[in-house]
């Protein structure tokens, strides 16, 4: 008898599970079908709900992100809503706006890609690297690279000098990011050794062309780049496990008091929207309060 | 001869060490998450953190209840997919399955228990999550549920998991089920049953035990899984009552954060852990007695 | 199966009994199910990665250009012999004392079995806290190779040990009868005449063991670190393959060299299952 009932279950269960997959396989049809259409406008309903996509807590981006859209209280502690979608990756953030109409991301302005998503002006200011430069796109966060005072190894500190030369900062400026004014050409000795750079995965895809490029000038040193976070990166160079630390965020009090932080560039935040979505042009309130979840479609905006 | 004692003697203590190995392993794992993840708990306050709905590491409130309970939403629902599927298709290879056809379809149910979680993610994120968000809005339109959602949710990672979870079934039970003797079903198609009652009622409860460790082992890959679910379920971590909605895990909660949490918030990810490392202790223990339960029987 | 029977035959029966009629639909639904799923994700797979498999891929050194499968490729290999080099003797040996030296209903040998048990169902993200807790910090290894074939090896463990003590128990007793019969010690019977015939069981441990290795990410995050290079010694820090295509996909800018790497790890998956069929037919011939 238990066997009867047992097979039963199974059955329904099976029954309710293939169905389920059946219409999953049904519907991906018309999916796809809308998809090359490629969402025509018309479709866009402004009353459905925004999808909030946002950084993991302690990112340097979130961290960037809503301090300077004041998605904070009094304290300063982070209060972006509890429903907004979390991921600690730009392809999934990227990939979800993309896919998703009603969607409303940030990523980092070196890592936009346009041809997927629609970065939005932000006050009527675009996001490009000239107005962040003259100010009129205010939303931006440093790179910072951080070495102990008295760290003795030549290669680390060429490289610094090569980082912060009219080279260094041609690299900077060639991958989209903002460069620092006043530098000098490069006059190393190109030493020989070597050093190990580690830290914000952020910073990490800029960290790797300055390296091939400063292997051109210097081929005697070997720099070798950890990519990890910028907490692991800061404290690993004040442990010494790294010669140079990299953060996407400003040095924390604690660890400014170790060591000497240089920024080195400076990187946007791209507010980004599905390409379907008509919205051009939203104001620091309006993300603020989609952010706080105060709005929550597009309509109420 | 006497050397020849202690060669034997010596081994026997080499092979012994080696047994100890994994009661080493298991003792290391316990002391050091244990070290590292109870000091936040007692500072947090076990209960709070057991039960605490709210988690915001920046404003020092750790309560992973939101995690606890999400995590069994998305196994609960690979189970519901994986296993009914899983078992089916095991009867297949095990019982229909042409010989011509057979090779292919086992290398292939084997291929799909080697492809990398991220690629499972990818997948999820770009062909299920859009379909779930279609169908939510069509239940939406219907009147049927409140909240559309959209599409990274519960529901989208119960398909997922339970598409991950279904080479370990199928292996499991197809295994246990060629191990019945066969004079069991040549019996009961002689006693005039059909082929698939003779399935059904003799060989499957036969094989009860390998199909028991076939789904626990599933239970095990679902709840462990990490990468594919933090693309595809929203990982947002708060309680919700909708498979429309998404939630995060216990194991998204540790690697979405980890790389950048510092001081009390990277010893609540630890603790995290823990919590997990125990979940899985509570399975294990409660199979290895129901399996002594079954074996006295 | 002696009883061969026509469609009509089968027709019939179906038609006197629904039920078993219905059970059979559903069995073969759900094979289709499973296996169009299957096909679908390796379609889609191959569809976005192989257009991107360029020479420039297999170049020598990774550079931010090519983003290079090569130094993952040989990471992967030093990951999985360092960490079979580790497990698989570990592994045989607890095998063997479970199999032939631990008596009947030995509580030792029972906590043994729990704890492998256990083990074997540790989610690879706590490996990977673990890993990074012990091996890295504790006992400061930093980042390294070293410190990811180690958690890779406790990892396996269970997996190795397992499989050694089927092969083993499968192996007759009148071949240990004949041995000491023959005045063969316990430890030459183990070594030459009860693990030679066991020898192919092993092996497929082994590969289940490495398919699992090739394919781990969450553990080897935390412990092997992420550096593209292949590094000079054991305690470098480098990344495997599956780690390699996680690192590709996460900012978004390597995302058609993710999938061509995709590819190339079915490519891997799939010789090591065809080598380990290959391995299960030399079982069944002995």
């Amino acid at each position: 008898m238990k066997m009867k009932k047992f097979i039963a279950i199974l059955a329904a269960a099976g029954m309710v599970a293939s169905l389920a997959v059946g219409c999953g396989n049904s519907s991906d049809n018309t999916a796809s079908a809308e998809g090359s259409g490629d969402a025509a406008a018309s479709d866009w309903d402004a009353a459905s709900a925004i999808t909030v996509v946002s950084r993991e807590e302690g990112s340097g981006t979130r961290g960037a992100f809503t301090e300077l859209f004041g998605v904070v209280d009094e304290n300063d502690n982070d209060m972006t809503t509890l429903d907004a979608q979390v991921t600690n990756n730009t392809s999934v953030m990227m990939t979800t706006v993309s896919e998703n109409e009603y969607a409303i991301g940030y990523i980092s302005l070196g890592s936009l890609d346009e041809s997927l998503v629609k970065a939005v002006k932000i006050d009527g200011a675009e996001a490009t690297a000239e107005n962040i430069e003259n100010g009129s796109y205010t939303v931006s966060r440093p790179f910072n690279v951080a070495m102990k005072p008295d760290l003795d190894n030549a290669v680390a500190t060429d490289f610094m000098a090569y980082i912060m030369s009219t080279e260094g900062q041609q690299v900077v400026a060639d991958e989209g990011y903002i460069p620092v004014a006043d530098v000098q050409a490069y006059a190393g000795d190109a030493p020989s050794g070597s050093c190990v750079v580690g830290g914000s995965s952020s910073v990490s895809p800029l960290m790797e062309k300055l390296i091939e490029a400063y292997g051109e000038v210097n081929p005697n040193a070997s720099i070798e780049l950890q990519t990890s976070d910028s907490t692991t990166g800061m404290t690993s160079a004040i442990e010494g496990s790294y010669d140079i630390g990299m953060a996407s965020r400003e040095l924390k009090d604690d660890e400014a008091a170790e060591l000497e932080g240089t920024v080195i560039a400076t990187d946007g935040i791209a507010v980004i929207v599905n390409q379907a979505n008509p919205t051009d042009d939203l104001s620091v309130d309006q993300v603020k309060s989609i952010y706080l979840g105060d709005v929550t479609t597009w309509d109420a905006i | 001869m006497k050397s020849k004692a202690w060669t034997e003697k010596f081994m026997q203590g080499v092979f012994f060490v080696a047994a100890c190995a994994s009661v080493l392993a298991v003792a290391l794992i316990c002391i050091f998450l244990f070290a590292n993840g109870i000091p936040a708990m007692r500072e947090i306050g076990f209960i709070n953190f057991i039960t605490g709905q709210e988690w915001r590491p920046n404003s020092e409130m750790f309560g992973i209840l939101p995690m606890i309970v999400g995590s069994l939403y998305v196994t609960a629902g690979a189970i519901i997919f994986g296993v009914p599927i899983g078992i089916l298709t095991s009867v297949f290879m095990a019982m229909y399955c042409p010989k011509q056809i057979y090779k292919p379809l086992k290398a292939a149910t084997e291929l799909l228990a080697g492809i990398p979680s991220v690629i499972y993610g990818f997948f999820g994120l770009v062909v299920v999550v859009p379909l779930i968000r279609q169908f939510g809005t069509a239940l939406h339109k219907a009147g049927l549920v409140q909240n559309p959602g959209n599409g990274n949710s519960i529901l989208t990672a119960s398909l997922i998991l339970g598409m991950m979870i279904l080479p370990t079934i199928i292996g499991t039970t197809e295994s246990a089920m060629r191990a019945v003797p066969s004079h069991y079903y040549e019996g009961s198609l002689a006693l005039g049953a059909t082929k698939e009652r003779s399935i059904f009622r003799v060989i499957i409860p036969a094989a009860k035990s390998g199909v028991i460790a076939g789904i626990v082992l599933g239970i095990g890959r679902a709840i462990g899984e990490t990468m594919a679910v933090i693309m595809i379920v929203g990982n947002q971590a708060r309680l919700t009552g909708s498979i429309l909605q998404g939630i995060r895990t216990l194991t998204g909660n540790i690697v979405i954060e980890m790389g950048y949490a510092t001081g009390l918030h990277r010893e609540a990810l630890i603790a995290t852990g823990v919590v997990l490392f125990v979940f899985i202790l509570i399975i294990n223990l409660s199979v290895a007695l129901l399996k002594r339960g079954a074996d006295h029987e | 199966m002696s009883n061969k029977m026509t469609v009509g035959d089968k027709l019939r029966t179906y038609l006197k009994h629904p039920g078993s009629f219905i059970v059979m639909l559903l069995v073969m639904l759900a094979s289709i199910i499973t296996f169009a799923v299957l096909i679908f994700l390796i379609a889609y797979i191959l569809i976005n990665g192989v257009p991107h498999i360029t020479p420039s891929l297999f170049s020598l050194e990774y550079t931010s250009e090519n983003a290079s499968v090569v130094p993952a490729l040989v990471n992967t290999i030093i990951m999985t012999f360092l960490s079979l080099l580790i497990a698989v003797p570990f592994g045989i040996f607890s095998a063997i004392f479970l199999v032939e030296y631990a008596s009947r209903g030995n509580k030792f040998v029972e906590v043994i079995r729990l704890t492998t048990e256990t083990l074997s169902g540790i989610p690879s993200i706590v490996y990977g806290l673990f890993g990074m807790l012990f091996f890295v910090n504790a006992l400061d290894w930093g980042f390294s190779l070293l410190a990811g074939a180690f958690t890779m090896a406790i990892m396996i463990l269970p997996l190795i040990m397992r499989t050694t003590e089927e092969a083993l128990k499968a192996v007759p007793d009148s071949f240990r009868e004949g041995s000491f019969g023959l005045g063969a010690g316990k430890l030459r019977t183990v070594f030459r005449i009860v693990l030679p015939s066991a020898i192919p069981g092993v092996l497929a441990g082994v590969i289940l063991a490495i398919g699992r290795i090739v394919g781990e990410t969450a553990a080897l995050m935390y412990t092997s670190g992420t550096v593209a290079q292949i590094p000079d010694s054991v305690m470098g820090s480098g990344r495997t393959l599956a780690l390699h295509m996680y690192n590709l996909s996460s900012e978004g800018l390597y995302m058609d060299q993710a999938y061509a790497t995709a590819v190339i790890l079915l490519i891997l998956v799939v010789g090591i299952n065809a080598l380990s069929s290959v391995i299960a037919r030399k079982l069944t011939a002995v």
